[in-house]
């Protein structure tokens, strides 16, 4: 009859099916956010037994409760700080021995506790019979018998959460430390000294840690403690007189201690088989993890992964696409009438928002896919797998096997995002590889570089086509793993590297739910996360594209040719019935009364359903309907008429927006780059479309055809080679390589930000992919230049020097871990940035 | 390792046949009913189709018209007489096909 | 001898850890303790790392990390 709240921490080792048990809890209401400061998910749900609510925290996975990981700190922290009215600890049943190893040290801990023993079934398909009462018994704790995937034992453990809230056990196991006991036991009266300590913490587990050596024991001590120096000086003396007696060091003969006695449980409770079975995932492995089959199946599957999330994918984002465009234009509709050369603020604006967000709409249901077949993938248990093949050649490069999906993602040949790529990363284990590969995944060949490659090999390589799409898609790797080499002997040389030691848990077929929700939850986050920043910063490009804007006098300029053109109109008005219904203010609207017409008609090919938007037009207005249907003579003749004045529209627009957009602020920026640029060959013209190419690459195709004013008689690939005479095979190649190395767009800048946890490395990966473009292009076009390289030699020497800086990199050593204690990065608990 | 590298380049290299994505091609075309056709086109990521070849076919699949977006991404030609089909092609895997059946006035 | 001599298809059982810190924790707490059965199951098909097999898990450890495991056949 509580009617506080019941705070509940769900701690277990992973691949217990531990997120089964969560959701099995709490169904759908649950809500993904990072601990405070870090990133590590923590999920948090609510569901009521009763009339009692319980809020269930789900603590990161972690096979004990050292301060070694970040996840272990996190849990930890939770666990003493947050005061949860009991802790459920979900074992996986088929084998306790080693999971009883976190058990033993929740208990010590002092929270009530509760184990689930889940994958009952694996259990008993393995043939293992278990003593629940027995068990019981021993640890003095409830214990529910579950198989949470298929929903049965969640009354029970409802009911045990009820039952253990807040109670304190007395019969609770504790682990006989032996030949430490002693120890342990003075330790305890001197922390028993401070009142403050004892009210706020459980003393023996304190006493145990202190005399191991923990790290953040020790910190907690300082700052609880007032004579905490005194205390650790005897402590240290402790450990010495324990080592030197026992032989043994206290961390060491802890673990072993603890490791006997789940041993000792574990055989008084669980009955083996007396024949061990060979079970499926060890002879699915043996092909997995061949030597010859295994890297097979492994590029089978990425190839299968690409085929169905890009291929699949963008096929599926062509369906889609019509509600973007139904979105864009019902923002045309809504927002203000455009002008003629110039549309009110209100619209332009409005109308450059909403495009730049729909361009990244565009690609969710390519996320959509590529985040359910990662949930597939990592629910099946096939990642350590990748790991454990691919991690001699990743690590090399100071990457992990892990790292192989963020790159896939990223895009290996052709035609990937970085986005999902990056926020794969948080799978890797190893810190210094993680933000290692979060460096390097943005280098990877995105969907939205293409057109511009096209372009440019269209324009200056069309000949050699093939081989130029291979080089370009191809470099990036060799660039990226030197890379990543570089940053792990330099910047990330202070980051620890973790051990590689990895579970390989059996293979497991993932539930449709499960993956879709995973899913939806990831693409919700990107919406959340990303979209808003895209329009905030689609209106930081606005305003520079835009001004200052054209001075008067161009404006008048323009202006002249709009009343020429009107004049045109209405000198042919004149000579026709209208006159006298139609003046000058309706010249604008007939035109944008056609535009209408057209678009209420987009993607009709019915004559029929045609017919009917056409009456309705007719019956808004019809006069400007008569000209633009050509209704009778005189519409014909106006109907001409009205063309010409669309044309010389249109041309104005195009002008001067071309104009405003070199006179403006990101054009001056365009030029004021130009002296450090031209050595990599770019012009002002080209710095301006790089530099709007960064709000979203996309734009860089479009931008680069508005800057050279295009006229429509040549493709594009000729307007740019007549527009910039004097532009060479050699010049493209510095840009495709400099557009291949530098951000590819503000969205993965946020998710680096996101993944690292760190303001910090989003402006260094930022500011050093440029810095790295610029070098390279530097390189390739002024290097190609001075020894007289044609732009198809430059390339293929480029790729060469790639090709053996990689391999002379991988034979360069990686640091190994260091042995000393690692250094602990204190967890934000406020005002972090 | 070398065997790896090599299966994974030719893997890669028969898997992905250079094409690009989220840059669609689209297409609309509107029977102008003055004997004239206009088709407007553009890529789903807002880049011009400005310059991109367009092919006029007849029923059969012989050309009759060949002829370039104008920098408007706009183009206008005269309807042929019978079946034809409108080609907007912007290279390799970006085309779209529009059938004269099926644009109204 | 330590656990990266062995070849896979041996079994055999730990009497000792010779590492120390994140490394020598992180071993014991994935199951490598005295009197621990381990089976070396394979190799990777680039040598490293090596999969083992612990009462009822299996682990993968490089073979600079299982350098400092001490078995006994």
């Amino acid at each position: 009859m509580t009617s506080t709240p019941i705070l509940v921490a769900l701690a277990g080792q992973p691949n217990c099916g531990k997120s089964t048990v969560f959701n099995l809890l709490t169904g759908a209401r649950q809500h993904v956010a990072n601990y405070p400061g870090v990133t590590v998910e923590k999920k948090t749900g609510s569901f009521s037994i009763g009339e009692t609510r319980v809020e269930l925290v789900d603590l990161p996975g972690t096979y004990s409760l050292t301060s070694y990981s970040l996840e272990e700190r996190v849990a930890r922290d939770f666990l003493l700080g947050d005061n949860p009215g009991v802790v459920m600890d979900v074992a996986d049943a088929s084998n306790l021995k080693r999971n009883l190893y976190l058990t033993l040290q929740l208990i010590e801990m002092e929270v009530p506790t509760i184990l689930d023993l889940n994958m009952m079934d694996v259990a008993e398909r393995r043939g293992q019979k278990i003593d629940i009462l027995g068990l019981e018994k021993i640890l003095g704790i409830p214990v529910v018998p579950t198989t949470a995937k298929r929903g049965a034992g969640r009354e029970q453990l409802r009911e045990a959460i009820v039952r253990t809230a807040d109670t304190t056990r007395e019969s609770v196991f504790r682990v006989n430390y032996g030949p430490m006991e002693p120890y342990i036991r003075e330790l305890l009266e001197r922390l028993k000294e401070e009142p403050l300590l004892s009210v706020q913490y459980p003393l023996r587990w304190l006493a145990v840690k202190l005399l191991e050596n923990d790290a953040e024991a020790m910190d907690l001590l300082g700052r609880n403690h007032p004579d905490a120096d005194r205390i650790l000086e005897a402590t240290e003396a402790a450990r010495s007189k324990f080592a030197a007696e026992e032989g043994n060091e206290v961390e060491r003969h802890i673990a072993f201690t603890r490791h006997a006695a789940c041993a000792a449980i574990s055989r008084k409770v669980v009955t083996m088989p007396t024949e061990r079975k060979r079970s499926l995932s060890d002879r699915a492995d043996r092909y997995i993890c061949n030597r010859y089959l295994g890297p097979i199946i492994l590029v089978a599957i990425l190839m299968v992964l690409y085929q169905v999330a890009i291929v699949f994918g963008n096929w599926l984002a062509l369906q889609v696409w019509p509600a973007w465009g139904a979105l864009e234009d019902f923002a045309a509709d809504v927002l203000p009438a455009a002008g003629f050369m110039d549309d009110p603020l209100l619209r332009s604006l409005g109308l450059w928002v909403v495009k730049s967000t729909t361009a990244i709409l565009n690609y969710l249901p390519i996320f959509f896919l590529l985040f359910s077949l990662i949930a597939i993938l990592e629910d099946s248990g096939y990642m350590p797998r990748m790991a454990f093949i691919l991690d001699r050649l990743f690590r090399r490069f100071g990457l992990h096997g892990q790292s192989t999906l963020p790159m896939i993602l990223g895009g290996v040949y052709v035609g990937g995002c970085a986005i999902p790529g990056v926020m794969a990363t948080k799978a890797i284990p190893d810190e210094r590889a993680r933000l290692a590969t979060i460096m390097i995944v943005p280098m990877m060949n995105c969907l939205a570089k293409v057109p511009l490659y096209l372009i440019l090999i269209g324009a200056y390589f069309a000949d050699v086509g093939g081989f130029a799409m291979f080089f370009i898609a191809t470099v990036t790797l060799f660039m990226a793993l030197p890379v990543a080499k570089l940053l792990t002997l330099t910047v990330f040389k202070k980051h620890s590297s973790a051990p590689f030691i990895m579970e390989m848990p059996p293979y497991h077929v993932p539930t449709v739910t499960g993956v879709l929700r995973r899913a939806a939850e990831r693409v919700w986050l990107f919406l959340k996360k990303i979209v808003t920043v895209v329009a905030a910063v689609a209106v930081v490009v606005f305003v520079l594209i835009n001004y200052p804007g054209l001075t008067d006098a161009r404006k008048a300029h323009y202006a002249e040719a709009e009343v020429k053109a009107v004049d045109g109109f209405m000198a042919e008005v004149e000579k026709t019935g209208y006159q006298g219904r139609i003046n000058r203010d309706d010249v604008l609207s007939i035109i944008l009364f056609d535009e209408a017409l057209k678009r209420a008609k987009q993607g009709v090919t019915d004559q029929e359903k045609s017919n009917v938007i056409n009456q309705r037009f007719e019956v808004r207005n019809p006069v400007y309907y008569a000209v633009v249907k050509r209704v009778g003579g005189d519409g014909k003749a106006l109907n001409r008429a009205i063309k010409k004045v669309n044309r010389v529209r249109k041309q104005v627009r195009r002008e001067s927006r071309a104009e405003r957009f070199e006179t403006s602020f990101l054009g001056v920026m365009g030029r004021t780059l130009e002296p450090v640029t031209q050595w990599a060959g770019f012009n002002w013209r080209i710095n301006i479309a790089l530099l709007s190419a960064f709000a979203a690459k996309e734009n860089s195709a479009a931008t680069l055809g508005s800057i050279y004013g295009l006229d429509g008689s040549q493709s594009v690939q000729e307007s740019m080679k007549a527009g910039e005479s004097g532009f060479t095979a050699l010049h493209a190649l510095a840009l495709m390589l400099f557009m291949a190395l530098y951000p590819p767009c503000v969205p993965t800048s946020i998710m680096v930000r996101h993944q690292s946890n760190s303001t910090k490395w989003m402006l260094f990966s930022i500011g050093y992919q440029t810095l790295l473009g610029l070098f390279v292009a530097s390189l390739v076009f002024t290097g190609g230049t001075l020894l007289g390289l044609s732009g198809f030699q430059a390339m293929w020497a480029f790729y060469g020097l790639c090709v053996a800086v990689t391999l002379g990199m991988g034979l360069i050593p990686v640091p190994e871990e260091t042995e000393a204690t690692p250094v602990i990065t204190a967890i934000c608990k406020d005002n972090c940035s | 390792m070398k065997k790896l590298m090599i299966v994974l380049t030719l893997a890669s290299l028969l898997a992905f046949a250079g094409q690009a994505f989220a840059h669609s091609p689209l297409m609309s075309c509107f029977d102008n009913g003055d004997g004239t056709v206009t088709c407007e086109g553009g890529f789903s990521d807002g880049s011009s189709a400005s310059g991109v070849k367009i092919h006029v076919t007849d029923g059969g699949g012989k050309s009759l018209i060949e002829t370039n977006m104008n920098q408007d991404s706009e183009v206008t030609f005269k309807k042929p007489d019978g079946a034809y089909m409108v080609i907007f092609d912007g290279g390799a895997g970006h085309t779209v096909e529009v059938n004269g059946a099926d644009i109204v006035e | 001898m330590t656990l990266d001599e062995l070849q896979p298809g041996i079994s055999c059982e730990m009497t000792g850890l010779t590492a120390s810190g994140a490394l020598g924790q992180r071993l014991m707490d994935l199951g490598f303790y005295p009197g621990a059965a381990i089976a070396i199951v394979r190799n990777a098909p680039l040598v490293d790392p090596l999969e083992l097999h612990l009462d009822g898990y299996h682990v993968s450890i490089r073979h600079s990390e299982a350098r400092h495991i001490e078995v006994k056949i």
